[in-house]
C-alpha cells in the first residue's frame, strides 16, 4: 500500500509536467492547425536556460524558471513569426519539415553550448513530507502546486480575459475573429510564445529529478503527442485528462510490471485509443 | 460616408465584381439586391478586408481602406455580420456578444451598447448562458448582428440576415434593422427580398453578375419596372 502511494504521487507529479507540455502543444494546434513537432526541443532548451540561470548566474530557482519562461517565450514568438507565418498558406507537410528543421536547430544550439554529454541539476529544493504512509520529495510536491497554480491561471486567462479568449474564438472561427477585430497573426505568436513559457515551466520542474541533455526532449515530444491525440486534439480537458492518466498508467506500470514497459504504455494506450475511438477521448466536434 | 470606386475583385483567375461603383452615405440603409452569384457576398467580403481588390479604390470617410486587414476595419467603423454568421459556438451568447467588443475594450460603453443589444433582441438576455451553436437560426442571426453591433459601429454590415429563417422571423429581423438604422447607425445590407428590404432602405442597388445595374433612391426603385418584373413578380 505504501509503494502504492507512493507511486501515485510520482505519477501526478510526472502527470503536472505532461499537463503543462501538452497544454500548450494543443492550443497551438486550435489555433494554427498544425503539430509543432518543435515543441520537445522548446522543452529541452527550456531546461538549459534554467540551468544556465540557476548555476552559471546563480539566480533562486524559482527566478531562473520565470526568466527561463520569459525568454522562451519570446523564442516562441520568432519562432511563430519566422517560420510558422511565412508558411500559413502553404500545404502542412511544409509546417512539419519547418518544425523539424527547427528541432534540429535547436539541438545543434543547445549542443554547440552546453555539449553532449549529459548534465546534472542539482535539487534545490530538499527534504521530503510524509503523505498518508508514503515519503513525498518536496521536489515532486513543488511539481504538483505549481502544475496547479499554472493551470488555474491559465484557465482564467483562456476563459475570463479578454486576451486569452481571443486564442478560442481563432480556434472556433477564424472568419469570425477576424471579423470582431481579433488579429490573428497575434493571436498566433501570443499561442506559440504561451506554449513555450508553459513547457519551459515543465522543463525547470523536472530538472532537477532528470538529467538534461540535448536529446531529452525527444521523449516528451512522442508523449505529449500521444497525450493531445488521446485526449482529443485541440482540447484543453482532454489534454489535462490525458497527462495525469498516461503519467499514471506509465508511473503504475514501471513500478509493478518493468520500467521498460512503463515507457511503451503510452503508445500501447494510445494504439489503443486510436482504434477504438479514432478522434480521441474528448473530441471536440469536428469543425466542418 | 462608405465609397466603392471602380472596384475588380476576383477568386483566381477569374473575376466576381467588374468596376463596381457604389456609396453608402452616413447613417443611411442603403440595399444591395441580387441573385445568388451576382457577388453581393464578394463586395462584402472585399468592404471588410477578406479580400483584396484587383484594382479601384474603396474609402470611408475619407480614408483609403482597400489595403487593410479585416481586424483594423472594425477599429474603422466598419463592422460585418456575415454570411453564414460565424458565430463562436461553443462559447455562451454572452461571451459572443462581449468579444464583438474587443476593438474598443470599453467597460462604459460595453454595458450601454449590450443594453441596448437587449433591448433589442430580449431573447439574447435569456438566452445570455447558452452555447451561441445551440440556438434556433433566427436566434443565432440576432447574437451575429448584436455582436456586430457591439464594437460599436458607425456602418453595419448584413449579409442575407434574412436567408434561411421562417417569414415570420424574417420580419422580426428586418424591423430590428430598421430599428438599429433609426438609433443612427449606417446599414448596407444585401436581400433577396426586395420589397422588404427596399421598403425600410434610402438607396438601392441592384447588383448582376458582378456589375451595378441599377441605383436609385429605394422609393423609385420599388416603381422602377424591372425591379418589379426582376424581383417583385409584379
Amino acid at each position: 500500500m505504501t509503494l502504492f502511494t507512493q507511486q501515485l504521487f510520482n505519477g501526478v507529479a510526472l502527470g503536472g509536467v505532461y499537463c503543462l507540455a501538452a497544454i500548450g502543444l494543443t492550443l497551438v494546434f486550435g489555433v494554427l492547425r498544425i503539430p509543432n513537432l518543435a515543441h520537445g526541443a522548446l522543452y529541452m532548451l527550456g531546461a538549459y536556460v534554467t540551468y544556465f540561470f540557476l548555476t552559471t548566474v546563480g539566480v533562486p530557482y524559482v527566478a531562473a524558471i520565470g526568466i527561463a519562461a520569459l525568454i522562451l517565450f519570446v523564442l516562441g514568438v520568432l519562432l511563430e513569426r519566422l517560420v510558422f507565418h511565412p508558411l500559413r498558406n502553404a500545404p502542412h507537410t511544409h509546417h512539419m519539415i519547418a518544425a523539424i528543421g527547427a528541432m534540429f536547430f535547436f539541438q545543434s544550439v543547445a549542443q554547440a553550448i552546453w555539449g553532449a554529454d549529459f548534465r546534472r541539476m542539482e535539487t534545490p529544493i530538499s527534504g521530503s513530507l510524509h503523505i498518508l504512509d508514503a515519503e513525498i520529495s518536496a521536489q515532486r510536491i513543488v511539481i504538483i502546486v505549481t502544475a496547479v497554480v499554472v493551470l488555474a491561471l491559465l484557465t482564467w486567462f483562456i476563459k475570463r480575459s479578454i486576451h486569452g479568449q481571443t486564442i478560442e474564438a481563432i480556434e472556433q472561427d477564424r472568419t469570425g475573429a477576424a471579423l470582431v477585430g481579433i488579429n490573428p497573426a497575434m493571436v498566433s505568436m501570443l499561442t506559440v510564445g504561451l506554449s513555450a513559457l508553459l513547457v519551459t515551466i515543465a522543463a525547470g520542474l523536472v530538472a532537477p529529478i532528470n538529467l538534461l541533455s540535448p536529446t531529452m526532449g525527444d521523449s516528451l515530444n512522442l508523449k505529449v503527442f500521444a497525450i493531445i491525440i488521446l485526449g482529443g486534439l485541440g482540447s484543453l480537458p482532454g489534454a489535462i485528462v490525458g497527462s495525469f492518466a498516461l503519467a499514471i498508467a506509465e508511473t503504475m506500470t514501471a513500478t509493478y510490471i518493468s520500467s521498460a514497459v512503463g515507457e511503451a504504455v503510452a503508445f500501447v494506450v494510445l494504439v489503443a485509443v486510436l482504434a477504438i475511438r479514432p478522434t480521441g477521448l474528448f473530441a471536440k466536434a469536428v469543425q466542418r | 460616408m462608405l465609397s466603392l470606386e471602380n472596384i475588380s475583385v476576383g477568386y483566381d483567375a477569374t473575376d466576381v465584381l467588374h468596376g463596381v461603383s457604389i456609396s453608402a452615405r452616413p447613417g443611411e440603409l442603403t440595399v444591395i439586391l441580387g441573385a445568388n452569384g451576382s457577388g453581393k457576398t464578394t463586395l462584402f467580403k472585399t468592404i471588410s478586408g477578406l479580400l483584396r481588390t484587383r484594382s479601384g479604390t474603396i474609402e470611408y470617410n475619407g480614408q483609403t481602406i482597400q489595403r487593410t486587414r479585416a481586424n483594423a476595419i472594425v477599429k474603422r467603423g466598419i463592422a460585418q455580420c456575415p454570411e453564414g454568421r460565424h458565430l463562436f459556438g461553443k462559447m455562451s451568447v454572452e461571451k459572443n456578444l462581449r468579444l464583438g467588443t474587443y476593438p474598443h475594450r470599453n467597460r462604459i460603453r460595453t454595458e450601454e451598447i449590450l443594453h441596448e443589444v437587449h433591448d433589442l433582441f430580449p431573447i439574447l438576455k435569456e438566452k445570455a448562458a447558452h452555447p451561441a451553436g445551440s440556438l434556433s437560426g433566427g436566434q443565432q442571426q440576432m447574437v451575429a448582428i448584436g455582436r456586430a453591433l457591439m464594437s460599436d459601429p458607425s456602418l453595419l454590415i448584413l449579409d442575407e440576415p434574412s436567408m434561411g429563417l421562417a417569414p415570420l422571423v424574417v420580419d422580426q429581423v428586418l424591423e430590428s434593422i430598421a430599428q438599429i438604422n433609426r438609433n443612427g447607425i449606417g446599414v448596407l445590407l444585401s436581400e433577396q427580398n426586395a420589397k422588404a428590404s427596399l421598403s425600410i432602405a434610402h438607396r438601392g442597388y441592384v447588383l448582376a453578375e458582378g456589375r451595378v445595374v441599377l441605383a436609385d433612391d429605394a422609393d423609385k426603385l420599388l416603381d422602377n419596372p424591372q425591379v418589379q418584373a426582376a424581383y417583385l413578380g409584379l
